[in-house]
């Protein structure tokens, strides 16, 4: 992607994917935040939970995913998410963006993205701010 | 409540961390766990370099500071969200290097009483002095 096929308003490819529970464990385990509430339901329910979450660094991973798919790697530079809701494995998600500014002198591109449920509630929100050629 | 807390203590180290020396299998299992199928994040060789979130799997020793107020309840609470500026990225044999301050603390007043937040800064740097990442860890407590 370069700077000047980016205008504002244009939508990221929106990437619908169905989180495995096996893949959050994996993700626990390789981010070393493996505990229950992000590797078994039961331990989770321990806590409170209604079972396993999602970590938000990696719900943070999955978003940088849908900005490097659509704009190539490497061009990340900020990234800010406010976890709004529990992100339950073993359903489908959606990963979405959009572009909101463009900065000709720094060649800067500014987006909104955010992860939702199937029913449309926005779980995960953030902005990220990218670097294009 | 108001919080009892002095301003001297922002920006303050309080822990001071050293991992490493990453392996490209921590790199390649990071990004593999996070359906990444790129060759730069998951294929070993030169050209291998960490995923751009792969600094948040660092904390430190410590991960808060005695100096928080003592109305916040650091025992309950969540993860309410993180800010991530990138530097260079993570390649294999590199140590990462976290220094932990206490960033900003602040109170918001709800429908079912005040919440706290704590922000707790993260700077890495690898053994070059490179700045990897900054991380901003915000916490909600009651």
């Amino acid at each position: 992607m370069r700077f000047a096929d980016v205008q504002e308003g244009d939508e990221l490819p929106t990437r619908r994917l169905f989180l495995a529970k096996e893949q959050v464990r994996d993700y626990a385990r390789a981010a070393n935040q493996w505990s229950a509430r992000f590797t078994d339901d039961e331990g989770a329910r321990k806590e409170g939970l209604p079972g396993m979450i999602t970590p938000g660094n990696m719900s943070m991973g999955l978003l940088t995913g849908l900005i490097e798919s659509w704009a190539g790697p490497g061009v990340l530079r900020r990234l800010g998410t406010t976890f709004r809701g529990l992100v339950l494995p073993g359903r489908t998600i959606h990963l979405c963006g959009t572009v909101t500014q463009k900065d000709e002198a720094t060649r800067t591109v500014e987006l909104d993205v955010w992860l939702e449920s199937d029913e449309g509630e926005r779980l995960v929100i953030g902005t990220a701010t990218i670097v294009l050629g | 409540m108001p919080l009892d807390l002095d301003p001297a203590v922002l920006g303050k180290e309080f822990d001071h961390t050293v991992y490493g020396p990453v392996t490209p299998e921590e790199l390649i299992a990071f990004a593999l766990a996070l359906g990444e199928t790129r060759s730069e994040y998951t294929q070993p060789g030169p050209d291998l370099v960490g995923h751009p979130t792969f600094c948040v799997r660092y904390k430190g020793d410590k991960f808060y500071p005695d100096t928080i107020p003592k109305n916040i309840n650091v025992r309950s609470g969540f993860d309410a969200g993180k800010d991530i500026e990138l530097g260079v990225p993570v390649r294999p044999g590199d140590t990462v290097d976290v220094r932990s301050t206490l960033h900003e603390v602040y109170e918001k007043t709800g429908r079912t009483g005040s919440m706290y937040f704590v922000v707790i800064r993260f700077t890495m740097t690898n053994q070059r002095g490179e700045m990897l990442a900054i991380v901003d860890n915000r916490f909600m407590h009651r």
